[in-house]
């Protein structure tokens, strides 16, 4: 704990810098062992209460967290699967099964339901899928007050006082508490391995820029599922441990929309899709709402829903990152560097003289055929009959006015948009054509594709953008790592693996997002402006760049406006003008051509060009 | 057939209630895009403070209106301005959280005060039958009814015959370009949003000498309201009206056949069905959303 | 009349323009010339307050406006026609009109103005009552035209007029934009379309990756090869 240690090590966001490591560890360990060590210390009931609430909450957090935070859905409905764990274990109770037991069957029923309710909602987004969630909360409400045979309506369910350990009752309150603190630190670890996991990285990416995740191939719709059941699975084995220990549970408690909210609560204050900030967030929040009952009498009801409204309305306004960004705040070396202005400036002049240049290969059959395309908008014919072919190793570049329908074209041949008819065919590995139908589809049959608007996956590092991309092709999240490793050096972003992407400057995002496309190792790229908005100077590094992709045997398509790079770089253009192919051929011969110039410059140029 | 007859009188009457609790909502969110989930406790609000002023003064609860809407009103602009606005560029779920941490503060808040006892204001003859053959209606209901009429056609008048009203519409439509007219987006933001709250107000006024009040009123009514609002279209007014005439039919109807209990599942089974569906809402176009949100 | 000083401006933490400095006189046509993504639409938004100016200084007519935000710098007399026109959908284009003139100083000229500008819309005058959105993207553009010249701006400011018209309604445009120019309203106009713009306009600037890279008479930019080039790469 030096200056030496943290000047000499490059300062990274996640686990990097040996004091920030070493802090964060320590605070971690030392705050678990807190939750034990201070009940058993002091050895008061009311203190052990308020322990096993901590423990508690922070389970159910940090499991919301895994669906609210990783994948970005914003249920207030988390309740039901509490819900269901405390009645899955009530009743089987009665029937004499212990909740050891109970406990895994009610986390299965949770997670199908988490799975039946979620598939119908992902396509809401922000509020919608909140207030779908709440719906669907208020149904099992009613549901649990109705069915009278199953659930006792509003009576509720008791069990019988049997103590011990298989009924997971007891007088003491030592085991309850180890039991729950055991149940909060599994959800903490299988919170904290799927952060580490591919499936982590998904859920992020999706959350983040859902089209990009779908053009690298991750199926946006099954991942989040994955994490809606899990998280439902340890919300319902936590309510079970809470059925037991309360011995009574009713609709009113069990479905209740405040708790819903609570449980957010916690996770928001600590920090949204943070491994430990819901963790946090309780043990801050759930003390100082039991003090200030200590001072205002505990007969006081109310005062914890208002000291909840007020601390997340002052969340929101002052702190809507959590607490987890004060922590990185106050450790200095963990702080997220943001790049100074020599950084900046140099993050384009990465010299590529150190990558081998492989000669071109020769220009091959076709790869890519795009047949009779037509769409429209409404009234709008945007995409009029459109034909055409791309061979293997071709850099074909793509040009037009503004609104010339050459991103609806791109949209078309990479599965982001259907087409009304015409087709897309792409050649197999096989050697048959195939036509792909979803971004996912085109992504696996080896089309790669860039976006013209750059966006990068802005709360991941440079290396874990690019990991994105490597996805599919591997297993493994450090073989992952290591391909993006590679791009990275081939494209010369190396130094800046671990920096946050959205510090980069435009000319480096840009490159960023070809780069995780190429960690995809498409057969066929496709490029969206790449070149736009970037310096002179950059410029010609950004030809060179390309032109070390095309001579690797890979056929590019590039919608370009930089007429420089376009025709340095094209073998073929063609120049699309309001839905149409206007005309095609070498660089050269097209931008001498009448329609093409009247097109651009209006038409007193190309008359001008013709005396 | 006089039981249908009955069962149809009673869901309109249900209807228009819901629709004057439901408009402010819609246009609220029509215009700042934001839901307002603590559109109820300013009706639970409003309805407190009509008991309060009625039981204290001895007044006709009607007339605390005088009161009520412009404060509510008031209340309204500071909610917009010190809580939506500053967050206007924030992430989605921080705004959502806003509202949602304003409700639970509202209703606590009232709950420590007030405990959770139920309020009933005098019914100062609001709750007289009336016979009208077939079916019996009280008074105050037709009061709710005629005014809920007058709500909708007076917001409709206002939004597309005055000059703040035009101004609301566009900046509705197109937020960058009514700033290019000259229109200041802020104020007129946080103008809608007192207008929205004010509506509620009316609402509570005129709900008060018919239900009691309690912390947790605002939460009936407002889950209600955002189906409504939702099945509506999103920021139509029109369609809000409609909706909720519908989902008051619905509640009188599976009221009657299923049980009073189980006539939530059918409307939130409804409103799941059209956020999963139809997600324009039952009237709208499906590109209206599209420029809505 | 309009001067820029060394104006930069971005969005978030991404500088835009750099060190931007022009100025329009009164009574003049300026346009402001470049590719796609070179800044032209950023410079008019920074003007119109639609973005904050991170260095340097806007001023009109000798007072500072560099930091106002958008609905003040319409009420001192600078409006914007934005770029793909933005009428506002679900009203009709009498209603668009009339919110052309919100401005306080266009209100009392309301009547007057609205005869002088349907007089140069015949098309718009006979679709007062439909949709804006029902009208095919021509007319739209001319509602849009007209909507701005409600305001009785002393600035009309043009983004992209033609962009994705006809070319038969591209030089109606133009024609439009000479008749406004004629009648004295000072013009500041960012096209595509070089060259119609160019025998417009009195004087142009040429943008670059968010900086102005020459400035001239409209006439000697017309053959100029530094145009060509960015354009045609030729």
């Amino acid at each position: 704990m030096n200056d030496k240690t943290i000047s000499s090590t490059p300062a990274r966001n996640h686990g990097g810098g040996m004091r920030w490591l070493f802090n964060k560890k320590i605070l971690f360990f030392a705050t678990l062992a807190s939750l034990i060590i201070i009940p058993i210390g002091v050895g008061d009931d009311y203190i052990y209460h308020i322990f096993i609430t901590i423990c508690l909450f922070a389970g159910l957090s940090t499991a919301w967290n895994i669906v609210g935070g990783y994948a970005g859905q914003l249920s207030l409905g988390h309740a039901i699967y509490y819900g269901i764990g405390a009645y899955t274990g009530m009743l089987m109770l009665n029937s004499g099964v212990s909740p050891w037991i109970s406990m895994f069957v009610g986390a299965i029923l949770a997670a199908g339901v988490a799975v039946a309710i979620s598939y119908p909602c992902f396509k809401l987004h922000g509020p919608f899928y909140a207030l779908a969630s709440i719906a669907f909360l208020e149904v099992f409400h009613v549901i649990s007050l109705n069915w009278v045979g199953l659930t006792g309506g509003a009576n509720g369910v008791m069990v019988p006082l049997e103590m011990g350990w298989s009924t997971m009752i007891f007088t003491e309150r030592l085991p309850s508490l180890v039991i729950v603190f055991g149940l909060m630190s599994f959800s903490l670890a299988v919170a904290w391995v799927i952060r580490r996991s591919k499936l982590g990285f998904q859920l992020i990416a999706t959350r983040e820029r859902e089209s990009a995740a779908r053009g690298a191939a991750i199926r946006t719709v099954h991942v989040r599922l994955y994490a809606a059941a899990i998280s439902a699975g340890l919300t319902a084995m936590l309510g079970t441990f809470h059925g037991s220990y309360l011995t009574y549970i009713e609709p009113e408690s069990a479905f209740n929309l405040t708790f819903s909210i609570q449980i957010v609560l916690f996770a928001l204050v600590g920090g949204l899709g943070t491994v430990f900030g819901p963790l946090y967030g309780t043990i801050l929040l759930v003390p100082i709402t039991e003090l200030a009952r200590g001072w205002l009498g505990s007969s006081a009801i109310g005062l914890h829903g208002f000291v909840y409204g007020v601390v997340l309305i002052l969340v929101v306004l002052f702190m809507p990152d959590g607490i987890m960004s004060l922590i990185q705040r106050y450790l200095p070396s963990s702080r997220v560097r943001r790049l100074d202005a020599s950084v900046e400036n140099s993050v384009d002049h990465v010299p590529l003289d150190d990558i081998n240049k492989p000669t071109r290969p020769p220009i091959g059959e076709v790869v890519l055929k795009v047949e009779h395309l037509d769409k429209h908008f409404g009234g709008l014919h945007v995409t009029n009959d459109l034909s055409f072919d791309l061979h293997k190793g071709e850099v074909l570049g793509i040009i037009g006015p503004n609104g010339a329908g050459k991103t609806t074209v791109f949209n078309m041949i990479s599965g982001f948009l259907r087409a009304d008819s015409g087709s897309v065919a792409v050649l197999g590995e096989d050697g048959h054509f195939i036509s792909p139908k979803t971004p996912g589809a085109f992504a696996r049959s080896g089309v790669g594709r860039t976006f013209q608007i750059v966006q990068p996956f802005a709360a991941m590092t440079v290396e874990e953008n690019i990991m994105v991309g490597a996805f599919y092709r591997f297993r493994s999240v450090e073989e992952c790592r290591k391909a993006a490793r590679e791009i990275a050096s081939e494209l010369g972003l190396n130094r800046f693996l671990d920096e946050e992407a959205r510090n980069l400057p435009i000319g480096g995002l840009k490159r960023l997002e070809v780069a995780r496309v190429m960690a995809m190792r498409p057969r066929i790229l496709l490029l969206d402006e790449v070149m736009a908005g970037i310096n002179p100077a950059d410029l010609r590094e950004a030809i060179e760049l390309i032109k070390v992709i095309r001579n690797s045997g890979i056929s590019i398509i590039a919608i370009e406006h930089v007429m420089q790079a376009v025709m340095e770089l094209s073998d073929r253009v063609i120049v699309i003008s309001s839905g149409e192919i206007l005309a095609q051929g070498k660089p050269e011969e097209v931008v001498k051509n009448e329609a093409v110039i009247e097109a651009y410059l209006g038409k007193e140029a190309s008359d001008a060009s013709n005396e | 057939m006089e039981l249908i007859f009955s069962l149809i009188v009673n869901g309109l009457m249900l209807g228009s209630l819901y629709a004057m609790v439901s408009v402010g909502l819609t246009l609220i969110f029509g215009i700042t895009k934001v839901i307002n989930f603590a559109h109820g406790e300013f009706m639970m609000i409003g309805m407190m403070l009509t008991y309060i002023i009625t039981t204290y003064l001895g007044i006709h609860p009607y007339l605390t209106l005088v009161f009520i809407v412009p404060l509510l009103f008031v209340l309204g602009i500071l909610v917009q301005k010190y809580l939506i606005e500053p967050l206007r560029n924030s992430d989605e779920h921080v705004q959502i959280f806003a509202t949602v941490g304003l409700s639970i503060a509202m209703i606590n808040l009232v709950l420590m005060i007030a405990g959770s006892d139920n309020f009933n204001t005098p019914s100062s003859g609001m709750r007289h039958t009336l016979d009208l053959g077939l079916a019996t209606v009280l008074t105050g209901q037709v009061v709710i009814m005629l005014c809920s009429i007058f709500m909708v056609g007076g917001l409709h008048l206002f939004l597309t015959r005055t000059q703040m009203g035009r101004a609301i519409r566009a900046t509705a439509q197109n937020r960058n370009a009514a700033q290019l007219m000259g229109i200041n987006v802020s104020r007129i933001n946080m103008v809608t949003f007192g207008i929205g709250i004010a509506c509620v107000g009316i609402a509570a006024v005129l709900l008060s000498p018919l239900y009691p009040v309690n912390a947790q009123t605002g939460q009936s009514f407002v889950l209600i309201a955002f189906v409504i609002v939702v099945m509506g279209g999103l920021g139509s007014i029109t369609g809000a009206f409609f909706a909720a005439l519908i989902i008051g039919l619905v509640d009188s109807f599976t009221g009657f056949y299923l049980g009073s209990s189980l006539k939530g599942v059918a409307v939130f089974g409804i409103f799941l069905m059209i956020l999963i569906f139809r997600p324009s809402g039952l009237f709208g176009k499906a590109r209206k959303l599209a420029h809505v949100s | 009349m309009l001067r820029m000083n060394n104006v930069s401006s971005g969005y978030g933490a991404t500088t835009i323009l750099h060190d931007v400095s022009l100025e329009v006189k009164k009574g003049e046509v300026v346009t402001i010339v470049g590719g796609n993504g070179a800044g032209k639409t950023t410079t008019l938004r920074t003007l119109s307050g639609l973005i904050d100016t991170s260095a340097g200084s806007i001023t009109f007519k000798d007072e500072d406006i560099t930091h106002l935000p958008a609905h003040q710098v319409v009420n001192r007399g600078i409006t914007l026609i934005p770029e793909a026109r933005q009428l506002f959908p679900e009203m009709t284009v009498l209603e668009n009109i009339q919110m052309g003139a919100y401005r306080p100083a266009a209100k009392s000229r309301y009547e007057q103005r609205l005869e002088e500008v349907l007089a140069l819309f015949p098309r718009v005058k006979e679709r007062l009552h439909q949709q804006a959105e029902s009208l095919s993207g021509g007319e739209q553009q001319m509602v849009a035209i007209a909507r701005g010249m409600m305001a009785c701006p002393e600035l009309l400011i043009f983004d992209e007029p033609s962009l994705g018209l006809a070319p038969i309604v591209v030089s109606q445009v133009f024609d439009v934009v000479k008749k406004i120019a004629e009648s004295g309203t000072t013009v500041l106009i960012v096209e595509q379309n070089v060259q119609q713009t160019l025998k417009v306009a009195d004087r142009a600037y040429v943008i670059e990756n968010g900086r102005i890279v020459m400035d001239g008479q409209a006439q000697e930019l017309m053959g100029n090869d530094h145009i060509r080039k960015a354009y045609l790469g030729i």
